[in-house]
């Protein structure tokens, strides 16, 4: 216990790490599966054909592939960054799709009748969107999205891998420089990733709970 | 036909989505010339960076070395962890207290915290805190087991909640005893239910198998890893290891949806059902 | 009375399947016609091409006499004229009884918001709901979520109003508080096209029974003449299969 309570503060600035990142990442994953779900919905087939594959090709390679891609590939084209920069670039590429699809989904799971109900009343394309479909799919995807948020929490943990010092790689420093408190300080930072991953779960709750709708 | 977005074209429309497409098209075009001109302007085309994919007997069999690696640490993870899902699944679905709770924390510990802690810990204190010594493999396989134990738990549970109670009650109503019932009625017309659901669990544990690199576990990833330092070729070499794991995981997402959509599977399922549920 | 919709030998595929073949029809102002027919007739099809929910791939659809706009700002405000009712209500579950019938008002036309809440009220008045404004739909029972359908479909002033069997999702019981409010509206004089299985609707209420048949229009008469003497061995087969003996 020693081990844990005197390296409290590594583990801290590693958990305050993992959570930059995990931010982040989250952000670009925000934006590229905003740009995914557009992309797949559009009646454009060009457009459809190149989200389906982004979709299709990430979500089938490991995120450590990815990782090593950006990592030791953008270098070669004369890119650098920050350890912590590619770490974002490479969680939020590969979280993008996750978060595209549940967009999608959650457009695409309302039922047709919705947006005939509403043309038929003379709504435009854009105020079906506004008015009757935007809303209700915000609605739906807020648990499907907290999962995704949750998803990439841990997922930050293979940045530890690639140079960045965050929870998971102060745990691993820490379990190699304390031999005999190994399974204290392991298990500390899986508390700590717990209590960060249950909290986030009851938030999700919370808001799913105050904007469901019943159908 | 109209869709939840759209109506159906009208001429003006069609002839505006065609040459927005071939605009589209074009920026598409213009976007991967882009990328492709960069690469080329940095050599990355160079013939000795790709040749050896083709010509170097070596570097293939040293990647079919690491898929085996892969799929040999995939498979024993999923056998494991379809065993202890289903023993968690049992107990979250048992009529006593404790037990249920017993299954709710394995739940709610094993999949909380990163996989890597899981991979890690196996790794770390099995031979520092316990003095067993522990390879590669099982460090990656044990820590996959209980993460993928844990999720699989939930699929499994979900699956058997997921049946109609007129089968549970058909079952007791006939005189079988919880544990006959759990066996014989709801398990086999679970099991169906919920394949296509471990099978996205099983294309999610094959990508994670690559995390086997961090306790150095000779897998494909590894391999490739291993030889960039030779080839010099990164950018081409994980491409190549991304297409196997998308070739791997697409079948098997394949296999998924034919389970999911084949009408003569269905159709068996609901005629099993019927005799089972006798 | 002027003509206020026309079908001209109007067909209709899905995919090789022919739904709609050579389909005219005739509805005049005020008029109210009733279609009837078997499961899979096009019955639903012919409903919906009136308002272009379904595209049709030959003929004419003419209102008042213009032809049917195919697309755009045109199409819209030609439904913003076309009311329509559908089997499964298909309400805006986010938004209360009252701001289901007023959003359009505001949003198509630009009515402002509080004349529209008002004119909502006056119309959830009318269809018996006065005191389930501030409902969402999921609080009320589907008969009453269909008279919302009707009453949010009518706040867009229509000329015209299309119900595509605007009773079969409902239970026995709640199928007349629906049949009221129609009856209602055709003695206000409405233009009507309905689709539906209730008989007693259409004995009463049509100007026009058209019975369709595989995709064809077998029959268009008077309801008096369909039901006593109907023309066709189809209908005949229909009818004493769908009627009480
Ligand atoms: N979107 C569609 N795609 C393909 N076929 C369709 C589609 N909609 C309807 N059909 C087919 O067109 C035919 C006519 O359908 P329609 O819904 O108009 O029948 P209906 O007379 O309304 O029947 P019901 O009384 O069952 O509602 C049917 O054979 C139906 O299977
Ligand atoms: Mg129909």
């Amino acid at each position: 216990m020693d081990a844990v309570i005197d390296n409290i503060d590594v583990i801290l600035r590693g958990f305050g790490a993992t959570l930059l990142v995990t931010l982040l990442a989250l952000v670009l994953a925000v934006v590229l599966g905003t740009a995914t779900a557009c992309f797949r919905v559009s009646p454009l087939k060009p457009l459809s054909a190149v989200g389906t594959a982004y979709v299709g090709m990430v979500r089938n390679t490991p995120l450590t592939v990815i990782f090593f891609m950006v990592v030791f590939g953008t270098p070669e084209v004369g890119l650098n960054a920050s350890f912590t920069a590619f770490a974002v670039v490479a969680l939020g590429v590969y979280t993008g799709p996750f978060i595209g699809e549940v967009l999608r989904s959650g457009i695409q799971g309302l039922h047709t009748g919705q947006g005939e109900a509403a043309r038929s009343l003379g709504m435009s394309f854009g105020q079906s969107l506004r008015y009757v479909i935007l809303p209700q799919a915000a609605r739906d995807v807020v648990a499907p999205l907290g999962n995704v948020c949750i998803a990439t929490l841990k997922n930050s943990s293979v940045a530890m891998a690639f140079g960045v010092f965050e929870a998971t790689a102060a745990g691993y420093t820490l379990a190699n420089a304390n031999a005999t408190a190994v399974i204290q300080i392991l298990a500390a930072v899986a508390v700590g990733y717990l209590c960060l991953t249950s909290l986030a779960a009851v938030a999700i709750e919370t808001v799913e709970h105050r904007v469901r709708i019943v159908r | 036909m109209s869709t939840l977005l759209y109506d159906e074209p009208g001429p003006v429309t069609r002839a505006r989505l065609r040459s927005w497409s071939v605009v589209a098209l074009l920026v598409i075009g213009l976007a991967v010339g882009l990328v492709c001109w960069r690469l080329w302007g940095q050599g990355q085309f160079e013939e000795d960076l790709w040749a050896p994919f083709l010509d170097e007997p070596a570097l293939r069999t040293g990647l079919v070395g690491g898929l085996v690696g892969t799929l040999q640490a995939a498979a024993m993870a999923m056998a494991l962890a379809l065993v202890v899902g289903f023993a968690v699944a049992v107990a979250r679905l048992s009529p006593s207290r404790v037990v249920q709770a017993a299954g709710a924390t394995f739940v709610w510990f094993f999949r909380g915290p990163p996989l890597l802690i899981l991979i890690l810990f196996f790794f770390l204190a099995f031979p520092m805190a316990f003095d067993i010594d522990i390879t590669p493999f099982w460090a990656l396989v044990l820590g996959l087991m209980l993460y993928n134990g844990a999720v699989l738990a939930e699929v499994i549970r979900a699956g058997v909640l997921a049946l109609p109670r007129g089968q549970e009650e058909a079952a007791v109503a006939l005189g079988m005893r919880r544990g006959t019932t759990l066996r014989y009625v709801l398990l086999p017309q679970a099991v169906r239910n919920m394949l296509p659901a471990v099978i996205s669990q099983m294309v999610i544990l094959v990508k994670d198998t690559s995390l086997g690199f961090v306790v150095s576990y000779g897998e494909l990833l590894r391999y490739g890893n291993t030889a960039i330092q030779v080839l010099d070729n990164p950018i081409q070499m994980y491409l190549v290891v991304a297409l196997i794991f998308i070739a791997i995981n697409m079948s098997l997402s394949r296999v998924a949806h034919a389970l999911e959509k084949n009408p003569v599977a269905s159709g068996l399922r609901r005629r099993r059902t019927v005799a089972e549920s006798r | 009375m002027p003509t206020l919709v026309e079908l001209r030998q109007v067909n209709k595929y899905f995919g090789e399947h022919h739904v709609l073949k050579d389909v005219s029809l005739t509805v005049d102002t005020g008029q109210v016609i009733v279609v009837v027919g078997p499961s899979g007739s096009g019955k639903s099809t012919l409903c919906r091409t009136i308002n272009r929910l379904e595209a049709i791939d030959s003929g004419e659809i003419l209102v008042e006499g213009t032809p049917l706009p195919t697309e755009g700002a045109a199409l819209a405000r030609l439904r913003s004229n076309v009311g329509m009712v559908f089997q499964s209500f298909n309400l805006f579950p986010q938004y209360t009884a009252r701001e289901n019938v007023a959003l359009a008002p505001v949003k198509v036309k630009g009515v402002k918001p509080s004349v529209a809440r008002e004119r909502a009220t006056d119309l959830l008045n009318r269809v018996g709901l006065a005191e389930h404004a501030d409902k969402l739909p999921a609080r009320l029972s589907g008969g009453q979520q269909q008279r919302v359908a009707i009453a949010r479909a009518l706040a867009m002033e229509p000329k015209v109003m299309l119900f595509d069997e605007p009773t079969s999702a409902l239970d026995p019981e709640m199928i007349n508080e629906v049949l009221d409010v129609m009856k209602d509206l055709v003695a206000q004089g409405m233009t009507m096209v309905v689709v539906t299985h209730e008989m007693g609707f259409a004995r009463s209420a049509a100007d026009r029974v058209v019975f369709m048949d595989d995709g064809r229009i077998a029959e268009a008469c008077d309801p008096e003449d369909f039901f006593t003497a109907p023309r066709t061995e189809r209908a005949r087969d229909f009818l004493s299969r769908i009627l009480p003996h």
